[in-house]
């Protein structure tokens, strides 16, 4: 199959769209759509075309049996109880973590300290630097001083795509040598909001920093930092 | 459920939140069960289509480009290039053989090609642009997508010449996509 034209491409991927094309057509094009990036944008392209025929089917509700059937092919996610490395103090991480060590170092020193509880309805912003390359990844904002939950936007700046099998996992870095608060899970979007729960919106507000680590699927089974720390900045008021 | 919450839901799967996918999978199957359904003509095949479906979503996740495709579109190529390989698995031989009862135990509630052609698209640029083909290459279209024809297959049901069907579907394409392109679709 020569597929250096544009034309053969838009064709052949229509045809593998529409479903025309017989068995072992369809397993050589599909062997060709894993090296060519342009015949994939073809193949793209016909699916966005059609895809409104695609979604006119009258809905049919599958039996539950299919559900049970997914559901126990799933590794179950499993978080381990907390155990001895809660215990153990802020600096005995894991090697891994170490990042976030030398990070928590520089914020206990750079930032002045300690931190007084900020003033009802100021908004404090938090930049997160790429630790490898130094430049901006990833702001966090929020109102902060006001009781109840906050609100935190976060902007992940260009384009981020994460490993499969992974999660990015937000903490809360109080420094003076205390163990980082998991915020949870965030996504690579652009854009989002996370809500931060009453009983952390404190420990929030006089955070000396934030920091991105990536954990396994579902979040560190340890409930503390067990990946590395791709972003980490300092806490400030504006 | 609008592309953006599918959106959000596909991000958390990538998380491995288990959470989502049921989500996802509750708001999502019985539109993707349909398409099963309508290709393999088998129940026990569009179970089988759907369940592998499913895992395939759950896993590639976190490839999901939304820059590429919408949610459903990414999810509907999915189920439909499954459901396509299992048709034309060797097998062949005895579907040609049994398409006429095949066909024709599809229950009658269920809407054909062209009335599905005619729904399907909510004034949209699909729709201009489907109107500008000729009604036989409308037909031939609607066949093989919803049907999921192979050229020989449709030949065969509309009773016309291999080539004729094949330069109804080839023609008709190239005006689909022309018409859209020149609407910057």
């Amino acid at each position: 199959m020569k597929l250096a034209n544009e034309d053969l491409r838009n064709k052949l991927a229509a045809e593998y769209v529409l479903g025309t094309m017989s068995a072992h057509a369809r397993r050589r094009f599909a062997l060709k759509l894993k090296e060519s990036p342009a015949l994939r944008r073809a193949v793209a392209g016909w699916e966005e075309r059609l895809a409104p025929l695609a979604l006119a089917l009258p809905e049919v509700e599958p039996p539950s049996r299919v559900w049970q059937a997914i559901e126990s092919r799933i590794r179950p996610a499993t978080r381990a109880a907390p155990g001895l490395l809660q215990t153990l103090s802020f600096w005995r991480f894991s090697s891994i973590a170490s990042g976030l060590v030398a990070l928590a170092l520089l914020l206990v020193v750079a930032v002045p300290g300690p931190v007084a509880p900020p003033a009802a309805e100021t908004r404090m912003v938090v930049v997160m630097n790429d630790l490898k390359t130094r430049n901006p990844a990833m702001t966090a904002s929020w109102e902060a001083g006001k009781p109840g939950k906050r609100a935190l936007r976060i902007r992940v700046i260009g384009h981020a795509e994460m490993a499969p099998g992974t999660a990015w996992e937000l903490w809360i870095l109080p420094g003076e040598n205390q163990n980082p608060i998991s915020l949870g899970l965030i996504t690579t979007h652009n854009t989002q909001t996370l809500i931060v729960p009453e009983a952390l919106a404190v420990k929030l507000d006089q955070a000396r920093g934030l920091a991105m680590s990536v954990e396994p699927a579902g979040g560190s089974p340890t409930g503390l930092p067990t990946g590395p720390v791709l972003y980490a900045g300092p806490l400030v008021e504006t | 459920m609008d592309a953006e919450q599918l959106y959000d839901l596909l991000s958390r799967c990538a998380m491995g939140d288990q959470q989502a996918f049921k989500t996802l999978y509750q708001h999502s199957s019985a539109k993707l069960f349909a398409v099963a359904v309508r290709i393999t003509r088998r129940r026990d095949w569009a179970e089988e289509v759907l369940q592998e479906s499913f895992i395939n979503i759950w896993n590639h996740s976190s490839g999901y480009n939304a820059a590429k495709s919408a949610p459903m579109t990414w999810m509907t190529a999915i189920v439909r290039n499954r459901a396509l390989d299992l048709l034309r698995r060797p097998r062949e031989v005895e579907i040609d053989a049994n398409h006429e009862e095949m066909v024709a135990s599809i229950p009658d509630e269920s809407p054909g090609p062209e009335e599905l052609l005619k729904r399907s698209i909510e004034a949209g640029a699909l729709a201009e642009c489907m109107k500008q083909l000729t009604g036989d290459q409308q037909r031939s279209i609607a066949l093989a997508f919803f049907n999921g024809l192979s050229h020989g297959e449709l030949a065969r049901q509309m009773q016309k010449p291999l080539g004729t069907v094949k330069t109804w579907i080839r023609r008709g394409l190239e005006r689909l996509k022309s018409c859209l392109d020149a609407q910057g679709i």
